[in-house]
C-alpha cells in the first residue's frame, strides 16, 4: 500500500518491486493507494488492518514527519521496518555561473546572508535536510523557497531565481549533462560512482546526509517470524534483474536494497532530524 | 534531414502504425469516459511497454496521449461532463450546443480543430524545441504570477451575462482554491481535520459535479421534461461556412496552446480556459457566447490539443515533464534507457523525429475517427433522459472515484453538483468559479513564492520584463472598455 497517486515515483517502486514478488512469495500482490494527507490515509487504513504481514506500507520520509505533526496516527514506533527499496543520495547543486565555485564559497557567502534553498513545501522532507545541511554547514539559517517537485526546483536554479538546492542526481540528469548545473557538495555516506570528483558533506566536516528512501514496513505486533520471512523475500525480489534495471536505468542508487538494520537505522536518525526541524521552524504543536 | 527522413520512415512501418493506431482508438475511448483519464491509462500501461522497445513505445503512448485529449471534448459536448479535465472550457458552450440540437456541429469543430492545434503543435514542435526549452528557464515565479492573473483578469466577462455575479462565482473558486496545505507555509487551511481535504480540493470532482451533476438535478427539477428540441439537425458536421467563421478562434488557440503547453508548471486544462477567453476576447460573435458558441468550441479544444505538443517540449528538451502524463510519458522514456535532455537533438535525433512523427499521424488518425463517428455520437443526445442521465450519473461516480481512489473525492463531487444546480437557478455561471479554482492556487503560490525570492520587496517585479509586459497586457484588458470610450470621444472632439 502506497501514498502515492497512480504513477508516481513512490508508486513506481511499488509496482517494479511486485513484478517478481509473486513469484517469490508464491502469492498476488495488489497495490492500494491511499494519497490523502502526506500518507495520514495510508496510515490510517495500516492501522485499521490485522498486524499479520499481509499489509506492508511502502513509507517514506513523508511519513515520518505526517507522524510527527499528527500524533492520533500510528507513530514511528508502531512501524516495523522490513526492508529498504531505494536510497537516492542528494546533491547541492548551483548553476553554472553561480559565483560560488568551491564548497567554502557557498558556506562563505552563507555566513554573510540567508542563502534561498529551493526545495518542496515548507515543512517537508527537503526542509528537514536543508536545515540540517544549514545547521551542519554553519551558516545563517537558510530561507526555503518552496516548489511544487523537483522538475521547478531544477528549472529555477537554472532560471536564477534560488542560490542553490538539493536534488537527487536523476531530477536533474540532464541539466548535470549539460553542464548547466554543478554539484558542489554530495549529501552520500561515501563519493558517488557517478561524482567521484564531488566531495561529501562529511569529508567536509558537516556531519550531515541527504537521501530519498523508500521502503517497506508492517505494523507492530506482527509476528517475528513473519517479519523475518518478509523480509528475505523482499530483497529476494528486489535483487532480480527487473528491479536492478529499473534502479539503474532511474539513476538511483544500485545498493538501495537493504535488510532492516541499515533501513531501521536510516529511519530512525531522519526521525530525529525531522523532530528537530520541525520544532525549530515552529511546526510541532506542544 | 536524415535525421527527420529516417523519424518520417517509421510512419511505413506497419508495427509502429498498429501501435499509434490502437494508442488512438483506446485514446479516444478512456478520454470520453470521466474518471479514467490519459495519465491513469499510460501509468496503467506503461509496465506493458517495456518490452515493445523505445519506438513503438512511445508512439503507442503519445498516441494514446493525444487521442485522450480529444477523447474527453466527446462527453463534454454530449452530456456535461468532461472526459478529460482539460475539456471542461469545451463543456462551456459544446454542451450548449447539443442542447440546441448542434452536437454533430460541436463534435465535427471538435475534431477538425483539435487536430489543427495538435499538428500546429508538433510542426512548432519540430523547429522550435529547443528554443522553447530555453523560454521555460525565463520562467519563474514572478512570470508564472503574472500570467496567472492575466489569466483571471477575464473572469468577470466570461461565463454568463452579470459581471457582479461572475465576480461572486469567481470569488468562490479562489476560496475553495485555498483549501488544504499551503505551500510556503506548511500549514493546512481549511482542513478542519479531515485528512482528504490536506491536500486541497481536487480540480476533478469538483468539475464533474458542477457539470454533469449539476445538470441532471436540473433537470429533474423541471416538472416537464426539457421540451426535446429538434434532432434532425443533430448529426450534421460542420462545413466550410462554420470552419471559416472558426478560422481565428482556432489560430488563437493553437497559439496560446503550444505556448502554455510547453511551460513546464502548466498544462492543458489552464490553456483551454485561457485559450476560451482570448477566443472570446478576439471574436465578432461575442453575443453567441454563453449560448452554443461553435467559436468557444474551436478555440479551447485548439488550445489544449496544442498543449499536447506543447507539453512535449520540456519534457523532451529538459527532461522536466510539463503534466501528469508527460511526466508518465517521460518515466517511459528513461524505463527504455532514453535519457531526455538537449542532448537527445543530438544524439538519437532519429527517436525524436519518429515520436513526432507518430504525434502527427495520431492527430490525423482522430480527425478522421472523430469526423466520422461525430454523427455516431451526436445520436446520445436522442436518448431520453429517464435513460441517459442515471447513467451519466454512476459515470460521474466513477469518475470522481477513479483518479484518487477517495470516496472523499465522491462527496465534494456530490456538493458540487449540488452547488453546479443552485447555480443553475440562480443565473450563476460555473465558468468563473473553475477559472477561480485552477489559477487561484497558482496566483496565490507564485505570488509568495514571488516575494520569497525578493525578500520581501515587492518592487523586485521592476526587474522582471516578461513579468511587467504580461502586467501591462493585462492592464489594458481591464482598462479597454474605459480606454476605448476615451478614444472615441477624443476622435469625436477632433472631428
Amino acid at each position: 500500500m502506497t501514498h502515492a497517486g497512480v504513477g508516481g515515483g513512490t508508486d513506481i517502486t511499488a509496482r517494479m518491486m511486485m513484478v517478481q514478488a509473486p513469484g517469490v512469495f508464491k502469492q498476488e500482490f495488489l497495490v492500494v493507494n491511499r494519497t490523502a494527507g502526506s500518507g495520514a490515509q495510508a496510515l490510517q487504513y495500516l492501522a485499521s488492518k490485522p498486524a499479520d504481514g499481509h499489509t506492508i506500507i511502502l513509507v517514506t520520509q513523508t511519513h515520518l514527519l505526517t507522524q510527527l505533526r499528527n500524533p492520533n496516527l500510528p507513530q514511528f514506533a508502531d512501524l516495523i521496518p522490513v526492508a529498504r527499496a531505494t536510497a537516492d543520495p542528494q546533491l547541492v547543486l548551483v548553476r553554472r555561473d553561480s559565483p560560488f565555485r568551491t564548497p567554502q564559497d557557498l558556506v562563505e557567502a552563507g555566513k554573510q546572508r540567508s542563502l534561498r534553498f529551493g526545495g518542496t513545501h515548507v515543512g517537508g522532507v527537503d526542509h528537514v535536510t536543508i536545515f540540517a545541511f544549514g545547521r551542519a554547514a554553519g551558516i545563517q539559517r537558510p530561507t526555503l523557497v518552496p516548489f511544487r517537485g523537483g522538475g521547478e526546483i531544477v528549472i529555477n536554479l537554472v532560471g536564477g531565481n534560488i542560490d542553490t538546492a538539493v536534488v537527487n542526481p536523476g531530477e536533474a540528469e540532464a541539466q548535470l549533462r549539460a553542464g548547466e548545473l554543478r554539484p558542489l557538495i554530495s549529501l552520500a555516506d561515501s563519493r558517488l560512482d557517478a561524482f567521484r570528483d564531488v566531495p561529501t558533506a562529511k569529508e567536509l566536516g558537516m556531519n550531515v546526509t541527504g537521501y530519498t528512501l523508500r521502503g517497506f514496513c508492517v505494523l507492530k505486533g506482527t509476528p517475528e517470524d513473519r517479519v523475518a520471512k518478509l523480509e528475505q523475500g523482499l530483497i529476494e525480489a528486489m535483487s532480480g534483474p527487473i528491479y536492478k534495471s529499473y534502479l539503474q536505468n532511474t539513476g538511483q542508487a544500485p545498493d538501495s536494497v537493504a535488510g532492516r538494520q541499515a533501513w531501521a537505522a536510516q529511519l530512525a536518525e531522519f526521525h530525529k532530524d525531522g523532530r528537530e526541524a520541525l520544532q525549530a521552524l515552529g511546526l510541532l504543536r506542544g | 534531414m536524415e535525421a527527420f527522413l529516417g523519424g518520417l520512415a517509421i510512419l511505413v512501418d506497419p508495427y509502429v502504425m498498429l501501435m499509434v493506431l490502437l494508442g488512438t482508438v483506446l485514446g479516444i475511448f478512456v478520454g470520453a469516459l470521466p474518471g479514467i483519464s490519459g495519465s491513469t491509462t499510460i501509468a496503467l500501461l506503461l509496465p506493458m511497454t517495456i518490452a515493445m522497445g523505445p519506438v513503438p513505445a512511445i508512439c503507442f503512448l503519445g498516441a494514446i496521449y493525444c487521442a485522450a485529449n480529444f477523447g474527453g471534448s466527446i462527453t463534454a459536448i454530449m452530456v456535461n461532463a468532461p472526459g478529460d479535465p482539460s475539456a471542461s472550457a469545451t463543456a462551456l458552450e459544446g454542451y450548449k450546443m447539443a442542447e440546441k440540437g448542434q452536437a454533430g456541429l460541436a463534435l465535427g469543430m471538435s475534431a477538425v480543430s483539435s487536430a489543427i492545434g495538435g499538428i500546429v503543435s508538433v510542426i512548432v514542435l519540430i523547429f522550435a524545441a529547443p528554443m522553447l526549452a530555453r523560454a521555460a528557464y525565463s520562467f519563474g515565479p514572478p512570470e508564472y504570477f503574472a500570467l496567472a492573473l492575466f489569466g483571471l483578469s477575464m473572469c468577470a466577462a466570461i461565463g454568463g451575462d452579470s459581471p457582479i455575479k461572475n465576480l461572486i462565482a469567481a470569488a468562490l473558486g479562489l476560496l475553495i482554491a485555498t483549501v488544504g496545505m499551503d505551500l510556503t507555509t506548511g500549514v493546512e487551511r481549511f482542513s478542519f481535520g479531515i485528512y482528504e481535504l490536506s491536500d486541497g480540493i481536487g480540480f476533478v470532482p469538483v468539475l464533474i459535479g458542477l457539470f454533469a451533476v449539476g445538470e441532471m438535478l436540473d433537470q429533474a427539477a423541471r416538472r416537464v421534461g426539457k421540451a426535446q428540441i429538434i434532432h434532425l439537425d443533430a448529426a450534421r458536421v460542420p462545413g466550410w461556412a462554420e470552419f471559416k467563421k472558426c478560422n481565428r478562434s482556432i489560430w488563437i488557440g493553437s497559439g496560446i496552446g503550444t505556448f502554455i503547453g510547453a511551460l513546464p508548471a502548466l498544462g492543458a486544462t489552464t490553456a483551454a480556459l485561457i485559450g476560451y477567453n482570448e477566443t472570446r476576447r478576439w471574436s465578432k460573435y461575442k453575443h453567441e457566447f454563453g449560448k452554443g458558441s461553435i467559436e468557444g468550441v474551436a478555440g479551447p479544444e485548439a488550445a489544449n490539443n496544442a498543449a499536447v505538443g506543447g507539453s512535449m517540449v520540456p519534457t523532451l528538451a529538459l527532461g522536466i515533464p510539463g503534466s501528469a502524463t508527460t511526466a508518465i510519458i517521460l518515466a517511459a522514456l528513461i524505463v527504455q534507457g532514453v535519457r531526455p535532455g538537449p542532448h537527445l537533438f543530438n544524439e538519437q535525433p532519429t527517436l525524436l523525429y519518429a515520436v513526432f512523427a507518430s504525434m502527427l499521424a495520431a492527430n490525423i488518425f482522430y480527425l478522421v475517427m472523430g469526423l466520422y463517428m461525430a454523427k455516431l455520437f451526436a445520436r446520445i443526445s436522442l436518448i431520453p433522459p429517464a435513460i441517459l442521465w442515471p447513467a451519466v450519473f454512476v459515470l460521474s461516480i466513477i469518475g470522481a472515484y477513479g483518479p484518487n481512489q477517495s470516496m472523499g473525492d465522491v462527496v465534494i463531487m456530490l456538493v458540487a453538483g449540488v452547488v453546479g444546480f443552485l447555480f443553475r437557478r440562480t443565473g450563476f455561471s460555473p465558468a468563473p468559479l473553475i477559472m477561480g479554482l485552477v489559477l487561484g492556487g497558482m496566483v496565490e503560490e507564485t505570488l509568495k513564492q514571488s516575494l520569497i525570492i525578493f525578500g520581501d520587496d515587492l518592487t523586485g517585479f521592476l526587474g522582471r520584463p516578461i513579468a511587467l509586459a504580461l502586467f501591462a497586457v493585462t492592464a489594458t484588458g481591464l482598462l479597454w472598455p474605459v480606454l476605448s470610450r476615451l478614444l472615441r470621444v477624443a476622435r469625436a472632439a477632433r472631428a
